[in-house]
């Protein structure tokens, strides 16, 4: 009975611990941003005191926030667009048909995982210029297809092994064409997947730092991580201010981990999240 | 249906995946390993080839050494720490406990956050003056004095200690999944055979995670030695940047800074190969424990 009790009793110790670890420097997080500036700095902490939107406010209005954001928004979500038609047509190929050389580009997909970002952004930023598509959007957009491509095809092959096939089968049967088939079979099975699947694409553009700092000059085109570190750079260190603009860009992470949670737990794909 | 039509259409749908990955990995690969070969200046177009000199430089150069020793130190410590801590982590949101939920949900959710965030918000949690950590810390009495933890003497570890917090759940999420799968039977056989907790651990969980953890492994060194953000955030704005210098840092300087597009090109593929080396060694030791 004492066994058991300690055991209880390490188990949500632990449980406690790891709450704070990661919990706190989020709570943080959420304090700071919407803290007055006045506040912010006292020793010790004011949880009790004032809270307003004075930083949100500032950061709208005062800041180039809303135009990085715009850009984060459009740009990933045209990438990721284009991504999921083209890894669905990819991974549906390699799992419904043969053709010769098929498992060969199935593995160097994998292998691409081997090949550094940084050691992708060279020759890339040699070639974007060269047919002058720096520091344009269309540049960044071709560019992150590039790096989003190999592991959702990756994703989506392991999703779509995962689909049976007998009721596609079971479609041509009763005289459904193939694209029928497609359409009323593996389109409704194969959704959720498609969904999370966009969620990892999103989440792989939305973060990165490396190509848009290299792709991007020009203030007006800048993605939100970019955007950010140049407002941490460029003045006095306003935490408050920074910690909003940090906040409201966490606000589709919370979304996204909503939708996948389910599907991280269960571990399907695994090694497809990346980063 | 005609099987030759068939094989066209499932080609010609692969087709358009086809064409980014070769055209926008493989192409730019080769391309950069070329580059590699001349002494290309990253604005100037003209350029010549130049066989390895940049390698040849880089092997007499100390600053590549160095960024390859911090490197090594960057990823092997914060590859250890998130495999223990994930280990953990996962073990304990394995067992069911009230608010396991909860608790599963907050500990993934750094991993989703862009890296920008995490950075921004650690610099600040870890901030010399009025950064809550050094408050909490001078508050129970474990320093006297604020310590300045972007600073020379903490960059490394607190480094290592934002990556470690960033990017542990991701083994967590991959370890809770195999978790699920070890038959219970396993546990009773143990159970009835003495073993305790630390028995089970050891001669149950431990074994059954072997391949999942050899996975892991793997896809963290690639992931962890070839991060560039992480560390080049880290140290700007402090003139620190020498202290965590990891070969992709490097590299981007090289290129971005110096405009020496050959020499970065040069680091970022002395970097693949180390790695594919890295992976050759690694999958024979594995094998070799796998037979004995």
């Amino acid at each position: 009975m004492l066994r058991r009790l300690t055991l209880a009793g390490s188990l949500y110790l632990g449980a406690i611990a790891l709450l704070a670890f990661c919990g706190l420097p989020l709570l943080w997080m959420l304090y700071s941003a919407f803290k007055p500036a006045g506040e912010l700095f006292s020793y010790p902490p004011r949880v009790l005191g004032a809270y307003d939107l004075a930083n949100f406010r500032k950061l709208l209005y005062e800041t180039d926030f809303p135009v990085y954001l715009r850009n984060s928004v459009g740009i990933a979500a045209v990438t990721v667009a284009i991504n999921i038609v083209i890894s669905t047509l990819g991974a549906y190929s390699l799992t419904r048909y043969r053709f010769p050389g098929k498992e060969l580009l199935a593995n160097l997909t994998l292998f691409t995982y081997m090949f550094a970002p940084i050691m992708l952004i060279i020759p890339v930023y040699l070639l974007l210029t060269k047919l002058g598509l720096a520091n344009t959007h269309l540049g960044i957009v071709l560019a992150y297809l590039s790096i989003s491509l190999p592991f959702t095809l990756w994703l989506l092959r392991a999703f779509f092994q995962s689909l049976p096939i007998d009721l596609e089968h079971a479609a041509w049967v009763d005289g459904a064409t193939r694209l029928q088939a497609v359409v009323h079979v593996v389109v409704p099975q194969a959704l959720p997947g498609v969904i999370a699947t966009s969620v990892f694409a999103f989440v792989v553009v939305w973060n990165d730092y490396l190509f848009a700092r290299v792709l991007l000059n020009e203030r007006y085109l800048l993605t939100m991580p970019v955007g950010l570190q140049d407002m941490y750079e460029s003045t006095i260190v306003d935490w408050g201010l920074l910690m909003s603009g940090a906040v409201v860009v966490t606000i589709p992470a919370i979304l996204f981990f909503l939708v996948v949670q389910r599907f991280l737990i269960e571990g399907w794909g695994m090694g497809a999240v990346k980063g | 249906m005609n099987p030759r039509h068939h094989a066209l259409t499932g080609a010609l749908l692969f087709l358009p995946a086809f064409l980014v990955i070769g055209g926008f990995i493989f192409f730019p690969v080769g391309y950069s390993t070329w580059l590699s070969l001349t002494n290309k200046h990253t604005i100037r177009p003209t350029y010549e080839f130049v066989g390895l000199q940049n390698y040849v430089e880089l092997a007499a150069d100390g600053d590549y050494w160095w960024s390859v020793w911090r490197g090594a130190i960057f990823a092997g410590g914060s590859i250890a720490l998130q495999i223990l801590l994930g280990l953990a982590a996962a073990l304990l949101l394995h067992q069911p406990f009230r608010g396991r939920g909860l608790v599963r949900a907050v500990a993934l959710f750094p991993y989703m956050l862009p890296t920008i965030v995490v950075i921004l918000l650690w610099k600040w949690l870890l901030a010399a003056t009025f950064g809550p950590v050094n408050y909490v810390l001078q508050a129970v009495g474990l320093i006297d004095a604020p310590v300045v933890w972007l600073g020379a003497d903490w960059l490394m570890p607190t480094t290592i200690l934002v990556a470690v917090w960033q990017f542990f759940p991701f083994v967590v999420i991959s370890l809770l999944a195999r978790l699920q799968t070890i038959d219970l039977q396993l546990y009773e056989a143990a159970a009835i055979d003495g073993a305790g907790v630390w028995g089970r651990f050891f001669h149950v969980t431990l074994p059954e995670l072997r391949h999942v953890l050899f996975v892991i492994v793997l896809l963290r060194t690639f992931f962890m030695f070839t991060k560039f953000d992480v560390p080049w955030l880290m140290a700007t704005g402090g003139g620190l940047q020498e202290l965590v210098q990891n070969t992709p840092v490097y590299a981007f300087r090289m290129t971005f800074r110096f405009f020496q597009a050959g020499g970065g090109a040069a680091i970022s593929v002395s970097l693949f190969l180390m790695l594919i080396l890295l992976t050759i060694v690694y999958f024979r030791v594995y094998r070799r424990e796998q037979e004995a």
